[in-house]
């Protein structure tokens, strides 16, 4: 049993190369999302 | 510890979002002073004429400055109370000039009634007990419906009245 693997407080070194991109676009949408929503009732808020 | 870079930007970007939406809301209750329309002030619900606001005869519509008006109402099932005309009848419609500031204030006999004004921003629960406030400034001309949002027994749908700012 070698250590390093099983220890959980070891960083796994292949996480740095796994590709996030498409988690990335998917959060920045619903980020985008939320902030346009809001800001778009707080809008309709201000003009009645 | 090791971060993916992506992974710091949405963190950056949702801890901004957060501390975005925080100091809304402090500028909206410290500096706009926007807070729960009750401002927990308390009323008999029994003996609301006690309060000068409530008496029968200061019920409705009043102009207090050049363009400021109050509006005092006594919600009841299944009623608005707007006073009364010249002729003794009961006010169905408030009527205020367009820019004018006004400010409603309403409370109830009996049970927990809602006070909207449909198309506006005007919206408070009422309940017993408590008076609700609003001010606002009327923008838009038009007829807006009052409606009672808040579901208070077998004639809820019945409890209407209107507010109309004209030009």
């Amino acid at each position: 049993m070698t250590k390093g693997k099983l220890d959980p407080h070891q960083p796994d070194q292949k996480g740095a190369s796994i590709s996030l991109k498409g988690t990335f676009i998917a959060v920045m949408l619903l980020g985008v999302f939320i902030l346009v929503s809001w800001f778009a009732l707080y809008a309709l808020f201000l003009s009645r | 510890m090791h971060l993916h870079k992506y992974e710091k930007i949405w963190l950056i970007f949702g801890m901004g979002s957060l501390a975005l939406f925080l100091a809304i809301i402090g500028f909206a209750a410290f500096w706009k002073g926007i807070h729960p329309q009750s401002h927990i002030e308390t009323i008999d619900p029994q003996n609301i004429e006690a309060h000068d606001a409530f008496k029968p005869e200061n019920l409705g519509l009043h102009e207090v400055a050049d363009g400021k008006y109050i509006v005092n109402i006594v919600a009841s099932a299944f009623n608005y109370d707007f006073g009364t005309d010249e002729n003794g009848n009961a006010v169905k419609t408030i009527r205020v000039p367009k820019g004018s500031t006004v400010l409603y204030q309403i409370t109830t006999k009996d049970v927990v009634h809602g006070f909207q004004v449909a198309g506006t921003n005007i919206n408070m629960m009422v309940e017993p007990g408590h008076i609700s406030r609003f001010e606002t400034v009327m923008k838009n001309t038009g007829e807006f419906t009052v409606v009672c949002n808040e579901y208070c027994g077998i004639g809820h749908h019945l409890m209407f009245g209107t507010v109309e700012v004209y030009e």
